[in-house]
């Protein structure tokens, strides 16, 4: 079930209404019930049987493994554990490649795939993965009650999308008495608001011109290649900064507070920075359990070491978007930026020195422009529809073919980027007040007119939706 | 102490600032420029300095300055 569907604005207070009748010993059961019910709504039976099954897998490891002093036995059941929900993984998520593989091979014509679908499962299987990490380092006690640790494999609003969660930051917080607070709830009904507006006013609109370019490539050159790429560089920050606000105010309505994905992302000065703002619970993520036991591990190889460990783990996180080579290049890409900034770095201060730059109040709005350049050139091999569209792109950016620009700004009526203009100019005004003022604070019509605002918004300006981007991860 | 003073001179060394004073509770936010490239550096020249070598484990459970020097005095007891 989809945040922005309109079963799930009755399925929502239906399970808040039971939660909050429920006595909080039993809070925890009518949220898991509600949870698998909410994946179960995706109609593919199987999927509740595989988050069950990790979730199963990884519990019983995690208790195995705490129960042992022997570090060898610990290993086994930290990879047993870790091995498995990699395989689940894998599955689901390369059957398509395998088949299409196998068809090619062996002559058959397999279609099976075609139904198939994984949402949510590489989400709960890195969950699992970090619990067991943490347990075998120590870092964390097994969770022994075995409702607790389904919730936090399943808790719907982060189930299908993330983010991300650590034990140490969910469980704690679900085994919360619940007492029904005001300002949580309004904030939450204001944030989850506001990812919607997000998504099927913002993101929505952005994707007709994407997706104009990016199903059409051979019809575009030069600008308008260029602008159908950074339509998609803000469709799928709006996208998915969207999904994670209605995540984080969905919890918020039930107490709980989900860990932030998204801190302005494309405000980032290096890649690096745009990692530390982007997808925040999964950079951390293959930061803690891939890239610092690969740079750690070769650590007397210095800096070709770290190198390796970022091209490697980046790699990994190309993959883990899908078994495509369009997901493997983007990771590469991105694993290639950060570890030639790693010989780079060193030499940039000097750098600015010489150039004499240092100081000028330009040299971070350079920074910021040069890497969402780097960005959303790496997306174009994200979203193209093949290697054969992306090659094509990224090898026709140049020029400025007047007519083809028109044909792409007009095949909508123009208010649609006039609109478009407006709307992406509102959620950077709204980000720079966010850190200044409370919004709760100021005076009743101001917070009614923007409420006003938003609703409206949100009944007039929204596009049929689309799926969420991520869910396909 | 003695220990506390040679990881002292080493931090000092590796972040390149002789105002450094280290503390058990002190973590990697606490010290400018300590990222995890420079993370690689500290533990290389602590391995060599006291001629130690961490395991991988011990490395990824360190959470603190406190966490760095128990674990020295562990292998130079051992």
């Amino acid at each position: 079930m989809a945040f922005n569907s309109l079963s799930y604005f009755f399925f929502l207070p239906v399970v808040y209404l039971v939660f909050y009748f429920t006595a909080d010993r039993w809070r925890w059961l009518v949220l898991l019930v509600a949870s698998y019910g909410f994946y179960a709504a995706l109609k593919a039976p199987y999927l509740p049987a595989v988050l069950l099954l990790v979730t199963a897998i990884s519990y019983t490891c995690g208790l195995r493994m705490a129960a042992q002093h022997d570090e060898t036995m610990r290993k086994r059941w930290l990879w047993g554990g870790s091995f498995a929900s990699v395989i689940v993984l894998a599955l689901f998520k390369y059957f398509p490649f395998f088949e299409s593989q196998t068809n090619s091979l062996f002559g058959l014509n397999s279609t099976l795939s075609h139904t198939l679908i994984s949402i949510g499962v590489s989400y709960y299987t890195f969950q699992a993965i970090s619990y067991l990490a943490d347990i075998y380092l120590e870092i964390e006690e097994p969770e022994t009650h075995f409702g607790y640790y389904a919730l936090y494999m399943a808790f719907f609003p982060k189930l299908l999308q993330g983010p991300i969660e650590r034990t140490s930051d969910l469980i704690p917080q679900l085994k919360k008495p619940y007492q029904f607070d005001y300002d949580a709830m309004r904030s939450g009904m204001l944030l989850f608001t506001w990812g919607l507006f997000k998504k099927v006013v913002v993101a929505d609109r952005l994707a007709l011109y994407a997706d104009q370019v990016f199903n059409n490539v051979h019809i575009f050159t030069g600008l308008s290649l260029i602008i159908g790429t950074y339509a998609y560089a803000l469709q799928i920050y709006f996208d998915f900064s969207a999904y994670t606000d209605m995540a984080r105010g969905t919890g918020r309505m039930f107490g709980v507070n989900l860990t932030e994905n998204f801190n302005s992302p494309y405000l980032a000065t290096s890649i690096a920075d745009f990692w530390r703002r982007w997808h925040i619970s999964f950079s951390r993520w293959i930061l803690d359990y891939i890239f610092k036991p690969l740079q750690l591990g070769w650590r007397n190889w210095g800096q070709r070491g770290t190198a390796l460990a970022l091209i490697i783990t980046f790699l990994v996180s190309g993959i883990w978007h899908g078994a495509t080579w369009g997901f493997v290049i983007w990771g590469l890409l991105h694993g290639i930026y950060l570890a030639s900034s790693t010989y780079y770095r060193p030499y940039q201060k000097k750098l600015h020195k010489w150039l004499g730059v240092e100081k000028s109040p330009w040299l971070k709005w350079w920074q910021v422009f040069v890497t969402f350049n780097l960005v959303s050139f790496a997306w174009i091999f994200f979203r193209a529809g093949s290697l054969g569209d992306a090659f094509y792109i990224v090898t026709k950016l140049h020029g400025l073919d007047y007519q083809n620009l028109v044909t792409l700004l007009l095949f909508k009526p123009v208010q649609n980027l006039i609109i478009l203009g407006v709307l992406i100019i509102i959620p950077v005004v709204v980000s720079h007040f966010k850190n200044r003022m409370n919004f709760f604070e100021q005076p009743v019509w101001v917070r009614w007119s923007v409420y006003y605002a938003l609703g409206s918004a949100i009944l007039i300006l929204s596009q049929s939706s689309g799926n969420f981007i991520y869910f396909r991860f | 102490m003695e220990l506390q003073d040679t990881l002292n001179k080493i931090f000092c060394e590796v972040f390149d600032d002789d105002d450094i004073r280290i503390t058990p509770e002190m973590t990697a936010n606490d010290v400018d420029g300590w990222d995890s490239l420079s993370h690689v550096n500290l533990v290389t020249t602590i391995e060599a300095k006291f001629n130690i070598r961490f395991t991988q484990k011990d490395l990824l459970k360190q959470r603190s300055v406190g966490d760095l020097i128990a674990d020295i005095e562990r292998k130079l007891a051992a």
